[in-house]
């Protein structure tokens, strides 16, 4: 079982290599392979390359790539963590209001309304974390009576709140004293990966690696949630402290990401459910395999997103919803779902 | 069966306020026209209170010598400073009552912003309509004299139309000089890199200025673009209708890939005032004039 998981970790690391160098290759401007190669290694060896590929390479696609990477790791974990904290495998950051709530944080800073309190770029994802952590509490305090979460009472919750989340949102960007960033502001809602660089990375890298090494150092307890928070508290997890840090890192993953990237649906959702039905339910094969596997699918959504018209992008979120939600409603037929 | 004699009675009332309205009989003085969407509009006389739906039908209004008539514009006019003293009211959606309270004797409508389908419930209020739809700038020229026929201001309107066309000619006379005609990439804002595809008159403008618009064969009229793609294009010239107070500089840190372009290396970025080219009304030529300026100073002033 061991060398299975290990196995797989090596294949699902090779496929995020071949994601990486295609998500390189290819893009809304064809470039042939060694004009890339050439663009790829002329940086590393200082030989000269064509100046537009260069760029295209080196300024466009690698950091596009990167931020892809990041955010899909990053929000498939999410979704991990916030499977484990209620307990219920359907839970995930845009079914539960988390990412609304991010962006409505965001969209006040983008528009205007909250005065920048650091600096821009710490600011916004300072805002979409405050949001994401008010949807969630939100949330999870409807959810839950006599400590027990009702499944039923957490998707609603999650609806209701995304719904008035998103009409926040709306509302903000109607009443917004500058129309024209309104263009920017819906392109954004949707996610997309066309504005990242270089400058941009390293936020989204520092927030997707706390939430990893944070999930890493909670195997254990989430593990042991899954039995009930009673039995787990009888095996000697904190459970409320366990709860608070898996909620704290969901906000704190989520609305960085969505601050950078926008809202991008169902990663969360249909990742940990592949992880688990080919290594098992355990959290420490979950969460590192969850990450490369989310990385490589946006990956991939993102490519399509650049590639499906020719010389245009589409928002990454649109595609990723439309692979999410047939799937979300496939999980939901089955009725007796359950871990493992 | 409820609902259809429901809808029945609705027919029957909007038959009967049709018929409400005065018939057109030319021999009492009611004047009758047909409009861009082909729709018969009959006035009893010559219109003296009017309503805009657009912005640019304010300014082809008062190009047509008749912006005194002007009753109400919408929130978004901000052209000429008159429009400034006047109500306002919502036109995306419309908001009827308030255009009601007005009581205008005819709406100007342009099929560019407005919904035609509102045009049955202007209608059904008894408040004519006149939708004009314009493909080419000549078009909007011509919409400036039809204002003027509508609402008795002809000669003004005339006189308008003929500087405007004789500017028109002094432009093409000057590019028509022209050997070397620069690539143009014509953006609407500069984050979110939206532009101009196929079909759209902003790249007859661009000709008339004396450049090549890029974007002119991208199947989607309002596409998105990529950076890539626009460092593929290398165009020479890069318009943004950002405001004419647009801080080239602003464009390069957004888009740091693009310090190869020509345009960026030459410093050849325009901020351009959004009304001036997106706005199809008499200062489309400003627009031109403005175009041409930013891509040919030295023939701009050649212009008189």
């Amino acid at each position: 079982m061991k060398l299975r998981t290990l196995s797989l970790g090596f294949w699902l690391f090779g496929l995020l290599l071949v994601s990486v160098v295609a998500g390189v290759a290819l893009g809304s401007v064809s470039l042939a392979p060694d004009v890339v190669l050439h663009a790829l290694v002329g940086r590393l060896a200082d030989v000269t390359a064509d100046p537009v590929a260069e760029r295209i390479v080196w300024q466009l696609r690698l950091p596009r790539v990167l931020m892809a990477l990041l955010t899909g790791g990053g929000l498939a974990i999410v979704g991990v963590a916030m499977q484990a904290l209620v307990r219920n495998p359907l839970a995930e950051p845009y079914i539960l209001g988390l990412s609304s709530g991010a962006s409505v944080g965001a969209s006040l800073f983008y528009l205007g309304f909250l005065p920048p309190l650091l600096s821009r770029t710490l600011s916004m994802p300072l805002a979409a974390f405050l949001g994401a952590l008010l949807a969630l509490t939100l949330v999870y305090l409807v959810a839950r009576q006599n400590g027990l979460l009702s499944i039923t009472r957490l998707l609603l919750g999650g609806v209701a709140i995304s719904a008035l989340m998103a009409s926040i949102t709306s509302f903000i960007t109607f009443a917004s004293p500058s129309p024209d960033k309104l263009r920017a502001v819906l392109f954004w809602l949707l996610g997309s990966f066309s504005g990242a660089r270089w400058s941009l990375l390293p936020l989204p890298a520092l927030a997707a690696l706390l939430g990893l090494l944070g999930m890493l150092a909670l195997t254990r307890p989430m593990d042991l949630l899954l039995l009930g928070e009673e039995p787990a508290a009888q095996l000697g997890v904190p459970v409320e402290r366990a709860k608070r840090l898996l909620i704290f890192i969901a906000a704190l993953v989520t609305g960085t990401l969505v601050a950078f990237s926008g809202t991008i649906g169902f990663v969360g959702l249909i990742i940990p459910h592949v992880v688990r039905a080919l290594t098992g339910v355990p959290h420490r094969r979950v969460v590192p395999l969850s990450f490369l596997l989310g990385a490589i699918f946006l990956i991939w959504a993102d490519l399509i997103a650049r590639l499906v018209l020719p010389g245009v992008e589409l928002p990454v979120g649109v595609v990723t919803a439309l692979c999410g939600v047939p799937f979300f409603l496939m999980l939901l037929r089955r009725s007796h779902y359950r871990f493992g | 069966m409820r609902l259809f004699s429901r809808r029945l009675l609705l027919l029957l009332l909007l038959v009967w306020l049709s018929a409400c309205r005065p018939s057109p009989a030319p021999t009492d003085g009611t004047l009758s026209f047909t409009d861009d969407l082909g729709r018969v509009v009959t006035l009893p006389r010559v219109p003296e209170r009017v309503v805009t739906l657009a912005p640019s039908l304010t300014e082809i209004v008062f190009a047509a010598g008749a912006g005194h008539k002007l009753v109400g514009v919408t929130t978004a006019d901000d052209y000429p400073p008159a429009v400034d003293t006047l109500p306002r009211f919502s036109a995306l959606p419309v908001n009827f009552e308030a255009i009601v309270a007005l009581q205008p004797d005819l709406v100007l409508a342009t099929d560019q912003v407005n919904n035609p389908r509102d045009a049955t419930t202007f209608e059904a209020l008894g408040l004519p309509v006149y939708f004009f739809a314009y493909a080419s700038l000549e078009d909007v020229l011509e919409a400036i004299l039809t204002t003027g026929m509508l609402l008795g201001t002809e000669s003004v309107a005339r006189r308008t139309v003929d500087s405007l066309y004789t500017r028109l000619t002094q432009l093409a006379a000057v590019v028509d000089t022209l050997r070397q005609r620069p690539s143009v990439l014509v953006l609407i804002s500069d984050a979110t890199l939206y532009a101009f595809g196929r079909g759209s008159y902003v790249h007859d403008l661009v000709a008339r200025a004396g450049g090549v618009s890029l974007t002119a064969s991208l199947p989607n009229p309002a596409p998105v673009l990529s950076d890539e793609l626009v460092l593929q294009l290398q165009p020479e010239v890069i318009v943004v209708a950002a405001g004419a107070s647009y801080n080239p500089d602003q464009l390069l840190q957004r888009h740091p890939s693009w310090d190869l372009l020509p345009a960026v290396r030459h410093r050849r970025i325009c901020g351009m005032e959004p009304s001036l080219i997106l706005r199809p009304g008499p200062r489309l030529l400003d627009g031109l004039e403005a175009l041409l300026q930013c891509l040919h100073p030295a023939l701009a002033r050649k212009l008189p």
